[in-house]
C-alpha cells in the first residue's frame, strides 16, 4: 500500500491532489485513512479535470462594485445531461444537500436539487475570488427558513457579507448576488398556464388595485403575461424580505409597473394591521425577460439615504451570465437574451 | 413509633398543586412496592409550601400528606417491612393488589395531531394531482411534500385555493405556510371544517 502524508481534507484549505486510490482490503473491512479520518467517502475520481484544483478553473467575474448592482448567474438544467459532469457537481455538495437530493423520489427533481446547490456553490466561491472552496460553503437558515451564508469568523469577506438567494423553474435556474443587500430574486416562464382564472386568483391574493389593472387588459394572453409579471416581483420581494410567505402576504402591498420612478412597491391599508410593521417600502426592483422565455424580478434593498422625493432612485446594475460551471460561462446582458421591462 | 401529637390534627382539604412529595431514596427502609411507585412517579413538582412545624418528623413517611400517609401506612401493614440494601434492590413486579391506587401514564407535554380522515387525504391529493398534472401512476400520499411533487409557490397558492373551493373553507397565509405534506394540507382542513 502506498504510503502518503496525512491528508486532512479539512475544508478551509484548498485542494491538494487528490491522493491514489489504493485501498487495502482484509476481512471485507476497507481501511483507508481518509475514510477513518472524517467518515466522509472518497470522492469519485473527476474525469476532465485534471488535479484537483477543480474550483480554481472558475473565471473571476467582474466584482460588485455597488449595493444596487445585483449578478445573476443562471444555468438550464436541460441542457446538462452529461452525467460525469453532473457527479461531479455532486460531489460539491454538503452531505446533508446530497442527503436531501436523495430523498428526492424524482429524478428530475434531484438532478434540479443538485444543480442548484452546485450552482450556488461555485457563484459564491467565485466572489470570494476563489479563494473559498465551493466545497466549505456553510449555510445558515432564519427563522422563517431564509437560507443565508455561514461565513467563518475570520474571514475578511464576512465584513462585505454577498447576499444570495436561489430561484428555479423547470427550464431555468437562477442564482443572485449583491454585496451588503438583502436580495430577492423570482423566475417564471413566460408560457406557463395557470390552471385557475387568472382574476380570481388575483382577486384571492392581490390588491384591489392590481385588480383593477388586470381586468383592465382585455387580451386574456397579455393579461396572464401581466399577472406573470406582479407574480414574480411580488415573489421577488417576499424572498428578499426573508419572511416568509405570511411575512409579507400578497395583498398587503401593490406593486405599480409604470410608474415614472420604474417599479414602485406600495402598502396597502391592510398593511397596517399590526404585525405588518416590518414591510417596508426602500426597495428596487428590476424586471427583464430572459430569452424570451422567462420573466425574471430581481428585488434589492435600496439603503441610500440620498433618496429626495424628485430624486428617482438609480436603476439597478444588473449583469446576467447563462453558466455552465466549470466549462463555460456567457454574459449576457446587454444582449438580446436579456430585455429589461423595468 | 410514630410521633403523635396532643393536639387533633387538623384534615386538611385537598389543594391545588403537588400531591405528593417525591422522599429521598436514600436513607429509606421501604417495600419494594413503595421504591417502584417513587421511581415512576412524575418529574419533582414545584417546591412545596412550608412544613408545619409537627409534621417534620423523625421518619420521612411523616412528612407526606396526611391522606397519602394512611394509604402507606396501610400498604406498610400487609407485609412485614424488609431492610433492604439500597444498593442491591431487586423486586418482582407489582401485581395489581399492591397498588391502591392507579398510576396514570405521563401525559405528552406535546400535542400529537390525530391523523386526518381518510376521505379528506384522499381529496386533498386528487386535488394535488390534477393541480399538479401529474401522471396517473404518480403515487401521492399523506407523506408526499409539496417540495417533492415539484410544486412551486404558483401552484402552491393555487392548490390552497383549490382546496378552499373545495371544502368551503378560507386559509389563512399564516396557516398555509406550514404546510409541507397532504397529511398537513389535511389536518388543517379538518380543523377548519370542523369550526
Amino acid at each position: 500500500m502506498r504510503h502518503h502524508h496525512l491528508l486532512l481534507r479539512c475544508r478551509a484549505m484548498p485542494l491538494l491532489p487528490l491522493p491514489p486510490r489504493t485501498l487495502r482490503v482484509s476481512g471485507g473491512l476497507v481501511h483507508h485513512r481518509l475514510i477513518r479520518c472524517h467518515g466522509m467517502p472518497i470522492p469519485r475520481r473527476t474525469p476532465g479535470v485534471s488535479g484537483g484544483r477543480l474550483f480554481a478553473s472558475l473565471p473571476l467575474p467582474p466584482p460588485l462594485q455597488s449595493p444596487r448592482e445585483v449578478h445573476v448567474w443562471y444555468l438550464c438544467p436541460d441542457e446538462l445531461n452529461n452525467q460525469s459532469q453532473l457527479n461531479m457537481y455532486e460531489e460539491l455538495l454538503s452531505p446533508s444537500e446530497r442527503e436531501y437530493a436523495d430523498s428526492m423520489k424524482a429524478t428530475m427533481l434531484r438532478k434540479d436539487v443538485v444543480l442548484s446547490r452546485a450552482l450556488l456553490r461555485t457563484t459564491l466561491s467565485r466572489y470570494t475570488g476563489c479563494k473559498i472552496d465551493p466545497r466549505s460553503f456553510e449555510f445558515k437558515k432564519n427563522k422563517f427558513g431564509k437560507p443565508e451564508v455561514l461565513w467563518p469568523l475570520d474571514d475578511s469577506t464576512a465584513e462585505q457579507p454577498l447576499h444570495f438567494n436561489i430561484s428555479h423553474t423547470t427550464s431555468l435556474i437562477a442564482c443572485g448576488i449583491a454585496i451588503n443587500a438583502h436580495i430577492g430574486i423570482d423566475v417564471e416562464e413566460k408560457k406557463r398556464n395557470t390552471t385557475k382564472n387568472i382574476l380570481s386568483l388575483a382577486r384571492r391574493y392581490f390588491t384591489p388595485s392590481e385588480v383593477d389593472s388586470l381586468a383592465e387588459i382585455s387580451d386574456s394572453d397579455a393579461q396572464r403575461k401581466e399577472f406573470l409579471k406582479l407574480w414574480t416581483l411580488k415573489e421577488a420581494y417576499v424572498k428578499a424580505l426573508g419572511m416568509g410567505f405570511s411575512g409579507a402576504p400578497f395583498s398587503t402591498f401593490s406593486i405599480m409597473l409604470e410608474t415614472s420612478k420604474g417599479i414602485r412597491i406600495s402598502k396597502t391599508s391592510n398593511a397596517s394591521r399590526p404585525g405588518y410593521d416590518h414591510l417596508s417600502e426602500n426597495w428596487l426592483f428590476t424586471l427583464a425577460e430572459l430569452n424570451s422565455s422567462h420573466y425574471m424580478s430581481v428585488c434589492i434593498e435600496d439603503s441610500s439615504r440620498s433618496q429626495g422625493p424628485e430624486d428617482s432612485p438609480a436603476p439597478v446594475g444588473l449583469k446576467v451570465w447563462k453558466t455552465v460551471p466549470f466549462v463555460e460561462d456567457t454574459l449576457v446582458s446587454g444582449t438580446e437574451a436579456v430585455k429589461l421591462i423595468a | 413509633q410514630p410521633r403523635r401529637s396532643i393536639r387533633p390534627m387538623p384534615r386538611p382539604r385537598a389543594k391545588p398543586g403537588p400531591r405528593y412529595k417525591t422522599a429521598p431514596l436514600t436513607s429509606f427502609d421501604a417495600h419494594p412496592t413503595l421504591l417502584l411507585l417513587l421511581s415512576v412517579l412524575p418529574p419533582r413538582p414545584p417546591p412545596p409550601p412550608p412544613t408545619h412545624p409537627h409534621r417534620a418528623g423523625l421518619s420521612p413517611l411523616s412528612r407526606l400528606p396526611h391522606g397519602l400517609r394512611r394509604r402507606f401506612r396501610r400498604l406498610l401493614r400487609q407485609r412485614p417491612v424488609k431492610t433492604i440494601n439500597a444498593n442491591s434492590v431487586s423486586f418482582s413486579a407489582p401485581r395489581k393488589d399492591n397498588v391502591s391506587f392507579r398510576l396514570q401514564p405521563v401525559p405528552q407535554r406535546f400535542s400529537v395531531r390525530c391523523a386526518a380522515k381518510k376521505e379528506t387525504v384522499e381529496k386533498v391529493c386528487d386535488i394535488v394531482k390534477s393541480q399538479l398534472a401529474l401522471a396517473d401512476d404518480t403515487v401521492v400520499s399523506g407523506s408526499s411534500t409539496f417540495a417533492d411533487l415539484g410544486a412551486d409557490s404558483l401552484d402552491t397558492v393555487e392548490i390552497v385555493m383549490g382546496l378552499e373551493e373545495a371544502f368551503g373553507i378560507s386559509v389563512e397565509e399564516s396557516s398555509a405556510q406550514t404546510i409541507a405534506t397532504v397529511e398537513d394540507a389535511a389536518n388543517l382542513i379538518d380543523s377548519l371544517v370542523a369550526n
